[in-house]
């Protein structure tokens, strides 16, 4: 199933300022991520989590890789600045050389080895 | 053999078994004595299918109110699949004999119309958490019971669809002052408007909001509102709503 969610607002987060923990829920699209967290200002902020269970992530590409891109830039340089190390969440495709696809769409955080990437399972034990 | 402990001796016991139903029932049936402090933990979570035949077989097993199970029921208390037997005026009575529970769930699922919650205004002083699940009852009327606990703290409002969001809103005079969680799904836009309405302010430290495509600034005004308490935000879109309760 495909949902565009291109036109997904972004938030303005910069008046909570006791903020530690954000977690976005998000589908193939990024870019509402990558300007809420943007406009975070909180000083406490530790962790942050990018669930994207929701999708296929062999699904992902084209503009919505580069949206991707632009989150793996944006985190990346929170770490170097606030050595905030986020996580995400991310369900594999069917096909055996998917699991590189996650790590592929944050390639500079993975290279430098500062995300925790987790593979979504259902309860079932079903992927 | 009566056996018979210092009562502080077999509170030590018994709360060390809190979470042993199975240890707990075996120490119910070993001696009278101690049947009471067993029941606190053995009925402290409570399962109610809200029908007609189970409020009525609950007033058949426990006909006199201070020696009810009701008194030890804490969280969660459920109810579910609403008939009409929550306009039954002895209903009231009944939620009643419920007094110290700390949370409520009221799912409304199957109801086409909106579930009246007036007998549940105030009927447990001690309520701290209470969630609203699919119900179509008017947001006067839901707020209305937000504002009837004092000490409220958490607040889940799922699937809120009111039938007569158009009648008029009278901001309640006082309200909880609401420091814990809120989870909003569905409904975001006309519960929001009010949440902010509310006399005390909002305080939560922890909120999980579906994101509006629609009014994207609703749910930054509600960051807002808690700039100085917010801690946790977990933001999830419509489009990822259904997965939004399994992680957790």
């Amino acid at each position: 199933m495909s949902v565009d969610v291109s036109r997904m607002p972004s938030l303005d987060l910069s008046k909570a300022t006791n903020l530690t923990h954000v977690v976005f829920r998000c589908g193939r699209s990024t870019q509402w991520v990558t300007t809420t967290v943007k406009t975070a200002k909180s000083k406490n902020l530790r962790h942050i989590a990018v669930n994207s269970f929701a999708i296929n992530m062999a699904s992902i590409e084209g503009a919505v890789h580069r949206e991707w891109e632009d989150l793996d830039h944006l985190l990346d340089q929170l770490w170097t600045s606030h050595s905030i190390r986020p996580r995400v969440i991310y369900r594999r495709g069917t096909g055996e050389d998917d699991g590189d696809l996650a790590s592929r769409s944050l390639s500079k955080l993975t290279k430098r080895g500062v995300v925790d990437m987790v593979e979504y399972k259902c309860r079932s034990g079903r992927r | 053999m009566a056996c018979s402990l210092p009562p502080e001796i077999l509170d030590l016991i018994v709360d060390h078994l809190r979470d042993k139903p199975s240890a707990l029932k075996k120490c119910c049936v070993l001696s009278k004595s101690w049947v009471p402090q067993t029941r606190r933990y053995l009925f402290a979570h409570i399962r109610f299918h809200y029908t007609e035949h189970s409020i009525k077989s609950w007033k058949l097993a426990f006909p006199d109110p201070s020696n009810s199970l009701a008194q030890h029921a804490r969280t969660p208390f459920l109810c579910e699949q609403n008939p009409s037997a929550l306009e039954d005026p002895d209903v009231g009575c009944w939620i009643r004999t419920f007094y110290r529970v700390e949370s409520l769930h009221v799912n409304a699922l199957g109801r086409s119309y909106g579930v009246s919650f007036v007998q549940f205004h105030g009927f447990s002083p001690t309520l701290r958490s209470l969630t609203l699940t699919h119900t179509s009852t008017p947001l006067q009327e839901i707020f209305n019971l937000i504002c009837s606990f004092p000490l409220l703290e958490d607040l889940g409002l799922t699937t809120i669809v009111p039938k007569r969001d158009t009648d008029g809103w009278n901001i309640p005079s006082t309200s909880p002052k609401l420091t814990g969680y809120l989870k909003i799904k569905g409904g975001l836009r006309s519960v929001v408007r009010r949440l902010c309405d509310l006399p005390s302010g909002l305080h939560f430290s922890k909120i999980r909001v579906s994101h509006d495509n629609e009014e994207p600034t609703l749910t930054t005004d509600l960051v807002s509102r808690c700039s100085d308490t917010l801690k946790y935000l977990t933001i999830s879109h419509y489009a990822s709503g259904a997965f939004f309760f399994q992680l957790r």
